[in-house]
């Protein structure tokens, strides 16, 4: 039996193993083609490898996932913050229950209902206020992007405030110190590691995000920083070359797997670095 | 503050009882506003999901001026309702109207062929409001011409302008979108006779595979990890391994499917490539909840099990497994619900937005629900977004199904040992 079990722990490391060879073949057949060079790949400023003109300069999308994934933080870490902090120390055991619930409620919403959202409310409503906003623009999709990872801050962040052991808040207390004070001088620094691992968490999934950017923010590779515009992002890249009908093997298909190669290895870093920022900075009570 | 400033001695009687207070004061309220100003983004998480569910309901409603091309006639709620055939009695009324002779109407129910083509054409609707009479039944024709679309509420505010504006052979109709039809309906390009019959069998062919073939490998992948080989060097490769998995974004997981199951293994854009692939998406969140309810099993049960002279396999499926099945329940049921709303990875091992016929088994193309959304918003379309609004309203209502599931499975078999 044991064996069995082994198999499938076994199959979980094959996944990456399979992902990372496919990924590195197509992409080294990729740079492989006379067309395209590794230099023009990071330096050019413009990506049209669906068209007949081609031109393979990430850079655009590069930016389209930078801005998206900005606004999304700007929205949605002070938010996971503070209701982090409303959760582990203001709330009482029912509002915790029913904030909790709403934040999980939150973070079960499917991607694509999020896109038609930004796409059919936000944007119309925000269109009212922002002159010059484009139907597909990276504003709407940022914005609602930043309350889906919310959830993702806050649960983390309330997991490493309440690791904050008692002894700590209770000296705090004993000085005289309200619960702000408590919150700004002992917690928050207590808890930096927990938090930092959660923002870079998020960070990561804003930037493998698909569905919200594909249907707000349009498919167009533009490169610019102005959150009105229509702009494409590395996931809507990908998902608008593999709907299309270019054929297996061919220029523009491959491609999509030097975006995939490129996103891949970000997340990767990411996450390993949230893993170390926990291993290495996390503060030991005993 | 230079030191001559400063005040000499104890620095409370120095400066005086008042400003002492006064800053207390201060403290605390800047204690209660930032309580209140910590509280805010749940509320504002609330505002969010309450807008988009207002949005969402309200969009699978709309007013519409219609010129059928059938005989135009309504009928009331009674006149049309049959126990089991509504649709039957309907569609006679309607043909009659029509001025239909009684052998059209039996050849049209009773030919099997002539009877699709009709019911594909055709749809059977309650509707809210025909001309101001409420629920009333209507036969609309895919080659009605739509004059005019208009908003839930827009539409109640101008109901009577509307009413004065209709033309002959118009009829003014509040159409609810998401009706019992919907279900039945098939894919079209037409947005009143598209419907979600194939969404609906094709999530649930590919939800029943990813079931299969996932939930055996994530279980044993846990097994393995607690029981078998805890604080092993192997063991923390694979955690360390599936932790990373976990944060790779799903489209990643697609465009292996579309590399490996697709082309490599020459599936196919079929219901079995999409299920492998969400397999591969949903075995980490499932070893997750597994490793947790295998943990929160007592090493006393285990240690009574081996005294017993229980081998290592019959104290896993004998006492461990049984007293954790409310823990991996939990799990499975959550990583159902992911991959039922999972949609980009779908995009690229090719879930088709149109498919004419229900898909039949695992080697069939299909779509899926949020594919079907994502279609249909793409139409660009007013009609089309009702369209998408109503298999919203759908999908986020299976969703909610599932996570009610889940939670009282959790409460209902929680054990404290």
């Amino acid at each position: 039996m044991g064996a069995v079990l082994l198999a499938c722990a076994a199959l979980t490391i094959l996944t990456t193993l399979t992902v990372v060879v496919v990924l590195a073949s197509q992409t080294i057949a990729f740079f492989a083609d006379p067309a395209v060079t590794l230099w023009e790949f990071v330096s050019a400023r413009r990506w049209t490898p669906l068209f007949a003109d081609q031109h393979f300069g990430i850079a655009p999308l590069l930016a389209g996932t930078f801005m998206v994934t900005v606004i999304a933080l700007l929205v949605g870490v002070p938010m996971g913050l503070a209701s982090a902090v409303y959760l582990s120390e203001f709330a009482g055991p029912r509002t915790r229950r029913i904030a909790t619930g709403v934040l999980e409620v939150l973070a079960g919403i499917p991607t694509v209902v999020l896109g038609y959202f930004a796409l059919l409310f936000v944007t119309p409503f925000l269109q009212r206020f922002i002159p010059g906003l484009n139907l597909f623009n990276a504003l709407s999709a940022g914005l609602v992007m930043g309350f889906m990872i919310l959830p993702t801050v806050s649960s983390i962040s309330t997991d490493a405030m309440q690791a904050v052991p008692k002894s700590l808040r209770e000296a705090a207390y004993g000085l005289g110190s309200t619960k702000l004070e408590l919150v700004l001088k002992v917690v928050l620094p207590a808890s930096l590691s927990g938090i930092a691992a959660a923002v870079i968490l998020a960070l990561s999934r804003a930037v493998g995000e698909t569905m919200i950017v594909s249907l707000a923010a349009g498919q167009r590779p533009l490169l610019t920083l102005d959150p009105r515009e229509t702009i494409a992002t590395m996931t809507s890249f990908i998902v608008q070359a593999a709907t299309g009908d270019q054929p297996a093997g061919s220029l523009a298909s491959r491609a999509l797997y030097a975006v995939a190669a490129t996103l891949f290895f970000i997340t990767l870093l990411l996450n390993l670095l949230s893993q170390a920022v926990v291993r290495r900075f996390r503060e030991r009570y005993e | 503050m230079s030191t001559a400033e400063r005040p000499s001695g104890g620095g409370l009687r120095d400066e005086g009882r008042g400003a002492v207070l006064a800053r207390t004061r201060r403290r605390a309220r800047n204690e209660r506003l930032f309580r209140w100003l910590t509280g805010l983004p749940v509320v504002l998480a609330m505002t969010l999901l309450a807008a988009l569910l207002y949005d969402v309901i309200t969009d699978s409603y709309s007013w519409q001026v219609v010129e059928p091309q059938g005989s135009a006639a309504s009928f009331g709620f009674l006149d049309g309702f049959a126990w089991f055939d509504t649709w039957e009695r309907v569609v006679t009324l309607e043909l009659r109207a029509g001025g239909a002779s009684d052998a059209e109407i039996e050849e049209i129910l009773t030919d099997p062929e002539t009877r699709r083509i009709f019911a594909a054409r055709h749809r059977v609707e309650l509707m809210f409001s025909v001309d101001g009479r409420p629920w009333r039944w209507l036969v609309s024709s895919s080659r009605d011409d739509r004059v005019l679309d208009v908003p839930l509420f827009e539409g109640f505010r101008r109901e009577a302008e509307l009413l004065a504006g209709l033309e002959s052979g118009q009829v003014l109709v509040l159409n609810p979108w998401l009706d019992l039809s919907f279900f039945a309906k098939n894919a079209s390009r037409t947005p009143t006779m598209a419907g979600l019959a194939a969404a609906l069998v094709g999530s649930l062919l590919v939800i029943g595979l990813v079931l299969v073939i996932a939930v055996p490998i994530a279980i044993g992948t846990a097994i393995f990890l607690e029981e078998y080989a805890p604080e092993t060097r192997l063991a923390r490769i694979v955690e360390v391994n599936l932790n990373n998995l976990a944060g790779v974004p799903s489209i990643v997981y697609g465009i292996l499917g579309l590399s490996v199951f697709v082309r490599g293994l020459q599936l196919g854009a079929v219901v079995l490539a999409a299920a492998l692939t969400l397999s591969l998406l949903v075995v980490p969140v499932i070893v997750v909840a597994a490793r947790e309810a295998l943990k929160a099993v007592p090493d006393t049960l285990r240690q009574a099990a081996y005294g017993l002279g229980a081998t290592r396999w019959q104290v896993v499926s004998g006492t461990v497994l049984p007293n954790a099945v409310s823990g991996i329940t939990t799990g499975v049921i959550l990583a159902v619900a992911r991959a039922l709303g999972e949609t980009a990875p779908l995009l690229l091992v090719g879930a088709a937005v149109f498919v004419p016929r229900l898909p039949d088994g695992p080697l069939s193309y299909y779509t899926v629900l949020p594919i079907q959304i994502y279609g249909w918003v793409g139409e660009n379309d007013v009609e089309f977004t009702h369209v998408a609004s109503a298999a919203i309203v759908v999908l986020l209502g299976v969703l909610a199904i599932l996570y009610a599931a889940a939670f009282l499975v959790r409460r209902r078999f929680r054990r404290n040992w």
